[in-house]
């Protein structure tokens, strides 16, 4: 499929012992539903040890994810 | 029936616990530690809120793993479906057999929300297209939980891991 006809849909990929990318239309929350930040692209942490939270800032390449199973 | 499956109970309502279609949000602890609290057993306790508060965040349950009634059968009858608001919550298999659907019918009126939960995972809401590791992709639609803790065994969904190793950020 073509990439412009996806423009519009939000798509989040999982990078195998790397992060989450988030692109397109996102609205990223606090537990208190306050705003971080809006779309169009981040990478989030999915390792548990970036100094970023919730952004990735590479520490996966570090400490590694549980990824057997992803 | 899951032998697991509790029910508890102050006289007034009724809350039911299905563990199996538990998503570990986090949403009623982070809410309401005084009635559901992971750490004790029974890890519901009745008492520790008004009837109302424990409706509130028994409504806030993202899947159908907290759900309530009232005791008086007369008054389950005037419940109407905005006072249980339980969204509907699908994993990724119930959309794998739709695979052949049109990635252009999924409906994107609304920005996808993302809410980072405290010490626990992302809880995703709307509708997106997931790409795994592998390469695969599903339309997602509904609410799910991503793993943030790097823990989970059942990745990238959140298993409540997060616990267990005491993810703290």
């Amino acid at each position: 499929m073509a990439t412009n006809e996806r423009k519009d849909i939000t798509e989040i990929t999982v990078f195998s012992n790397g992060p989450l990318k988030v692109s397109g239309n996102f609205k990223l929350t606090g537990s208190n539903l306050k705003l971080i930040e809006t779309g169009n692209e981040i990478y989030l942490c999915r390792c548990g040890g970036s100094a970023n939270k919730p952004f990735c800032d590479g520490t996966h390449k570090k400490i590694g994810i549980n990824d057997k199973n992803v | 029936m899951d032998p697991r499956e509790r029910k508890y109970s102050n006289g007034e309502i009724t809350v039911y616990w299905k563990p199996r279609e538990c998503i570990h949000s986090s949403v009623c602890y982070m809410n309401l530690l005084e009635v559901f609290n992971p750490r004790k057993r029974p890890w519901v306790n009745m008492s520790g809120a008004s009837t109302r508060k424990i409706i509130d965040v028994v409504n806030q349950c993202p899947t159908e793993a907290l759900t309530w009634k009232w005791n008086d059968e007369e008054k389950n009858k005037t419940v109407t479906e905005a006072d249980t608001n339980h969204i509907k919550f699908k994993r990724p298999h119930d959309f794998e057999k739709k695979e052949e659907d049109s990635i252009l019918e999924v409906e994107q009126d609304e920005p996808l929300k993302i809410r980072v939960m405290k010490n626990g995972p992302y809880i995703v809401e709307g509708s997106y297209v997931l790409t795994r590791a592998d390469g695969s992709e599903i339309n997602m639609m509904g609410m799910s939980s991503f793993c943030r803790c790097g823990n989970s065994n059942s990745m990238p969904f959140c298993d409540g891991n997060h616990r267990k190793t005491g993810f703290k950020e």
